[in-house]
């Protein structure tokens, strides 16, 4: 999977939106989009949260987690953990990501959020490679871990998977071989 | 990007992989051997001509540097025909600066396809088989970390110094985690949307209409 569409997967989260606009219930396939009065909170999937910002209609609210002293917070426990602790959101990189970059302005201190992700971000993917390394070290044939999210799955999951495929085919060679299938001639 | 061309790995095991272009290259590295009975018409093609006679049989006992493929064909218990000595990064003293430290040593010099020389090499019936398969295995684990972090760090750098000394199977992994990291990078800035060309068709220069002709 590409973090492309990891993003798109994240798209469907939902976020607290302040119209400027007013409509009636819309309908979709995925679910009702309630009705937009301006200047009433109202939850919208981010894909049209962001769609809506970009034409100007709406301001965004930040999620309850996107905020300074909340990510300080969790950046210090995940140093002292050794496991993975649990996310404010599954998607909290593409989240960060999409409405850092497209509503910095409906958001206090963006670039404070912004290092201190990054930071969790790099906790993260630090303890993941370390976990990987005593994984293969100790040729464990099965390993759980928590807490995990999908964007840091897939940068290291290609090279992961690659690499436990080379060390599974060097095993078996440590196995003699059963069948010598020869011909003789 | 997806990949629209993905290549055949190398078998890892003691059949390679007939399609796999790693296997084709690897098979090609040479083995010290010696011929056991005389091989006549022979001194051409493994490489004696200046020897005994131009194009005349091999005799018996002389030592050969015999193709991985050919040694392969040529290898049966019941017609001696010829036999294979372990190249001398399989044998002991190797091995024991392989648990040392696998780290320093480098790959690519020693043969760039160590790990698929050597998973082929237990094909010949050799008392050190366990060992050298356990040294292998143990050689790719200890050099797993360096691989993993030097490919999930190194982003818009020049990576040679750090692939010198891989082998080619490392190399390939390196590529993934390369490729892993440079994808999020990407998306990160926010290229990931934008349209680029394709890696298959970026070559294609434009080729002028008079060109085609004649």
């Amino acid at each position: 999977m590409e973090p492309a569409e990891a993003e798109f997967l994240a798209e469907k989260e939902l976020v607290t939106i302040v119209p400027s606009f007013s409509m009636d219930r819309v309908h979709l396939i995925g679910g009702d989009l309630g009705p937009f009065n301006p200047g009433l909170p109202v939850e919208v999937p981010v894909w049209l949260a962001i769609n809506l910002k970009q034409r100007q209609k709406c301001r965004l609210i930040p999620p309850a987690w996107m905020d300074v002293e909340k990510l300080e917070e969790i950046r210090d426990q995940e140093r002292k953990e050794d496991t993975f602790t649990p996310m404010p959101s599954p998607y909290y990189m593409e989240l960060t990501k999409l409405l850092l970059n497209y509503a910095s302005d409906n958001i206090p201190k963006a670039d404070e959020i912004r290092t201190l992700v990054k930071d969790t971000w790099d906790t993260r993917m630090a303890k993941l490679r370390l976990s990987a390394d005593s994984f293969v070290r100790q040729q464990e044939a099965h390993a759980k871990l928590d807490n995990l999210t999908l964007m840091e799955i897939n940068t290291i999951g290609t090279f992961l998977t690659q690499a436990l495929d080379h060390m599974y085919k060097l095993r078996t060679n440590l196995q003699p071989s059963g069948s010598a299938e020869s011909q003789d001639f | 990007m997806a990949e629209a061309y993905f290549p055949v790995g190398p078998g890892l095991g003691p059949e390679e992989n007939f399609l796999s272009l790693d296997d084709i290259l690897m098979s090609q590295e040479k083995l010290p051997g010696r011929a056991e009975s005389n091989l006549p018409r022979l001194a051409f093609a493994l490489g004696q001509g200046s020897g005994a006679g131009s194009g005349d049989s091999i005799p018996e006992g002389s030592k050969l540097e015999i193709p991985m493929w050919l040694a392969k064909g040529l290898h049966d218990s019941k017609r001696r025909l010829i036999s294979v000595e372990l190249p001398k990064i399989y044998k002991e003293a190797w091995r024991t600066v392989f648990s040392a430290d696998a780290n320093v040593v480098d790959l690519h010099k020693m043969g760039p396809y160590y790990y698929g020389f050597g998973s082929q090499l237990l094909n010949f019936d050799n008392p050190e088989n366990p060992e050298i398969a356990q040294c292998i295995l143990q050689t790719f684990i200890n050099r797993f970390r360096r691989i993993m972090d030097s490919s999930q760090n190194a982003y818009n750098e020049d990576t040679s110094s750090l692939v010198a000394r891989l082998d080619e199977l490392e190399r390939a992994l390196f590529q993934a985690g390369q490729k892993g990291l440079n994808d999020f990078q990407c998306w990160e800035k926010g290229q990931a949307s934008q349209i680029t060309v394709s890696s298959l068709v970026q070559n294609y220069g434009k080729r002028k209409f008079t060109e085609m002709d004649g």
